[in-house]
């Protein structure tokens, strides 16, 4: 609660910053006040105490992901200053919009009520419909918006027609009530079918695949920084939400419903990589890429008891290589019209720190060992085995395979020499990029060495 | 007397909005569309929620219609050309609208418990403000904060999107 109540401050007071023309202290200011907020949230990580009539109930899981959403919102607020550069009249408002994405992803870990939950889903969207139509002189950062929003909402509204049949069948919004009636006697028939449109609203917000349309287009279209918000915090809030409401709410459900996560699951995986096999643009690749991670999480929805722990694993492994390579995607194609993956061609002779950051980053998520990536993919793939999944841990093992080879493509790209088109200049990486890139590229390896360090935190 | 009145509401309800759908002309639809919400904020009354019923008639059919037609006569949508759409593509999506009727009904149809509100013995007006702004402020109070930072950071980007650059020329 208290995380949440300085976050909300921090934001207020970045607006206060430009009121009194201190735009230059806004980053300092946040990304010092973020840092204070990570070491009191992860200080307290044990602490469980519900707030306001069970609104707002801090649990290991949820102050674990919160922890997790603050250090990526501290590497992208870092990455702001000079991203931002050309529009920095503007700053306050784009740092204030991105602390109270937090708040919103915070609520979505950490609800108690589902007045709550669609709460904090709602101004995580609403952000993200605002900050992917903000560069507005581009008409592909306008059909970004313009598409999310209007899918998005959709599936808000189906998500709030899912929360409305769940309290008909319990006249209540609280979890806890929830679950003590759904654990007693026979529902009515419509709460399964709440809990599915829950599920479904879900499954599009984390780009899950018959709901995975909207993916490549909006990431393509929207301004870069946005971009690596959606594929990094907003996706690993998605997929912990729907971890959290699947753990509560999926009680007397119908037999069909985990065979119906584990095709989804591995739909996703597969349509997601053999799309990403043909794409020529890097932000569409790491859409798709995005979509077949969002399906290996999906696995852990198999064992909703046992696997907290490997999913918050899996995530943050995932989103601190999404921070490293959207950092050098950034840095690269600044001031291009297109992101093509022949832009990054030569990049380990113009400059080899970003390159070996990319590869290091692109290697953990495809799992090769020592990098995070492949833990994670290990953990839930011994776990989806331990509870009789084969069919699930085969297709994941074979779009493990596939996801290497388009990896693997754009790093020979960056290190292979085709002198025509290779621009020989050496390039110019703003500070901040070096050391967001440099220190992503590190947690990845430390967490990859020593997994203990997360997955004791669940014990 | 309540009976009739209900089926009354719900044939003008069902029929405006079916006419919001059908209309070629985009006024027309957000006429047809403020005639379906007039009749449902008469469904809240029937309810016995008064105040409901009052803020439904401000917000929907006041505030958002007005927002409605004058984006529709902003933009110039009046005269409808807009491509048609192919028929496959008409005809899937009645397919799968009828089919989602049709479960939503099967469902509300096996539905057998019946409420039971004790509205007259509870000596308590639900419907009343008082009792609203009460249960808001105690027991929803942290919703209703999080509803004000939704508020303030939809008014930031608006601001956002439609404050001028200074690079930008003519804007």
């Amino acid at each position: 609660m208290n995380t949440l109540i300085a976050i909300g401050v921090l934001a207020v007071l970045v607006l206060i910053a430009e009121i009194i023309n201190l735009r230059k202290l806004v980053i300092p200011m946040t990304i010092i006040g973020l840092v204070g907020i990570l070491g009191y949230t992860v200080c307290n990580i044990d602490v469980e105490v519900s707030y306001y009539n069970n609104m707002f109930i801090t649990k290991k899981f949820s102050n674990a992901f919160s922890s997790l959403f603050i250090a990526l919102t501290i590497f992208l607020v870092a990455l702001s200053k000079d991203f931002y550069q050309k529009e920095f009249s503007k700053i306050s408002d784009y740092i204030s919009l991105k602390l109270f994405l937090l708040m919103g992803a915070i609520c979505m870990v950490s609800f108690g009520n589902m007045a709550m939950f669609f709460l904090g889903l709602e101004i995580l969207s609403i952000t993200l419909y605002i900050l992917c139509g903000s560069d507005r002189a581009n008409i592909k950062s306008n059909e970004a918006a313009m598409k999310y929003f209007l899918l998005g909402s959709f599936a808000s509204g189906i998500v709030l027609f899912g929360i409305a049949l769940v309290y008909g069948a319990t006249a209540s919004f609280d979890i806890s009530e929830i679950i003590t009636i759904t654990s007693q006697g026979t529902l009515p028939i419509w709460y399964s079918l709440g809990v599915v449109m829950i599920i479904i609203g879900m499954l599009f917000k984390i780009a899950a695949v018959p709901f995975h349309f909207w993916a490549p287009d909006v990431y393509q279209g929207a301004p870069t920084l946005t971009t690596a918000m959606m594929s990094t915090l907003v996706k690993v809030t998605a997929v912990a939400t729907l971890f959290k409401l699947s753990f509560h709410l999926l009680r007397q459900m119908p037999e069909g419903y985990i065979t119906a996560i584990v095709v989804i699951a591995i739909l996703t995986m597969t349509v997601g990589n053999i799309m990403a096999l043909r794409q020529e643009n890097m932000k569409r690749l790491l859409a798709y890429s995005g979509i077949s991670h969002a399906g290996f999480m999906m696995m852990a929805l198999t064992a909703l008891n046992t696997s907290a722990a490997n999913l918050f694993y899996y995530a943050t492994a995932y989103a601190i290589a999404g921070i490293a390579a959207f950092t050098v995607l950034m840095a690269v194609t600044k001031g291009k019209e297109n992101q093509l993956i022949q832009s990054f061609s030569g990049l380990g002779k113009r400059n080899p720190l970003m390159a070996i950051v990319l590869s290091i980053a692109l290697l953990s998520m495809g799992g090769i060992p020592i990098f995070a990536g492949f833990f994670g993919k290990f953990f839930l793939f011994s776990e989806a085995i331990s509870k009789g999944f084969i069919t699930l841990v085969i297709f994941g093992v074979i779009n493990s395979f596939i996801s290497i080879y388009y990896y693997l493509k754009v790093i020979i790209v960056m290190f292979t020499n085709n002198d025509e088109t290779a621009e020989e200049t050496a390039l110019s990486i703003p500070l901040s990029y070096k050391i967001v890139g440099v220190l992503a590229v590190a947690i990845n390896i430390i967490i990859g060495l020593c997994p203990s360090i997360l997955l004791n935190i669940f014990q | 007397m309540i009976e009739i009145l209900f089926y009354i509401l719900s044939t003008i309800t069902l029929g405006s909005a079916a006419l919001t759908v059908l209309s070629k002309n985009p006024i027309h639809s957000a006429l047809w569309l403020v005639v379906s919400f007039f009749s449902l904020a008469g469904h809240y009354i029937l309810l016995n929620s008064q105040f409901l019923g009052m803020v439904h008639i401000m917000v929907y059919s006041g505030a958002i219609m007005i927002l409605m037609l004058f984006t529709i006569m902003l933009m110039n949508l009046n005269i409808s050309h807009e491509v048609s759409k192919p028929f496959i593509t008409k005809l899937v999506a009645t397919v799968a609208f009828c089919l989602i009727g049709i479960l939503m009904l099967s469902i509300v149809m096996r539905g057998a418990q019946t409420y039971d509100l004790q509205y007259a013995t509870s000596g308590q007006d639900f419907q009343s403000a008082h009792v609203l702004g009460k249960i808001l402020l105690n027991e929803y109070v942290m919703p209703f904060e999080m509803v004000a930072v939704l508020l303030l950071l939809a008014m930031i980007g608006a601001v956002l999107i439609s404050k001028k650059d200074k690079t930008e020329k003519g804007a």
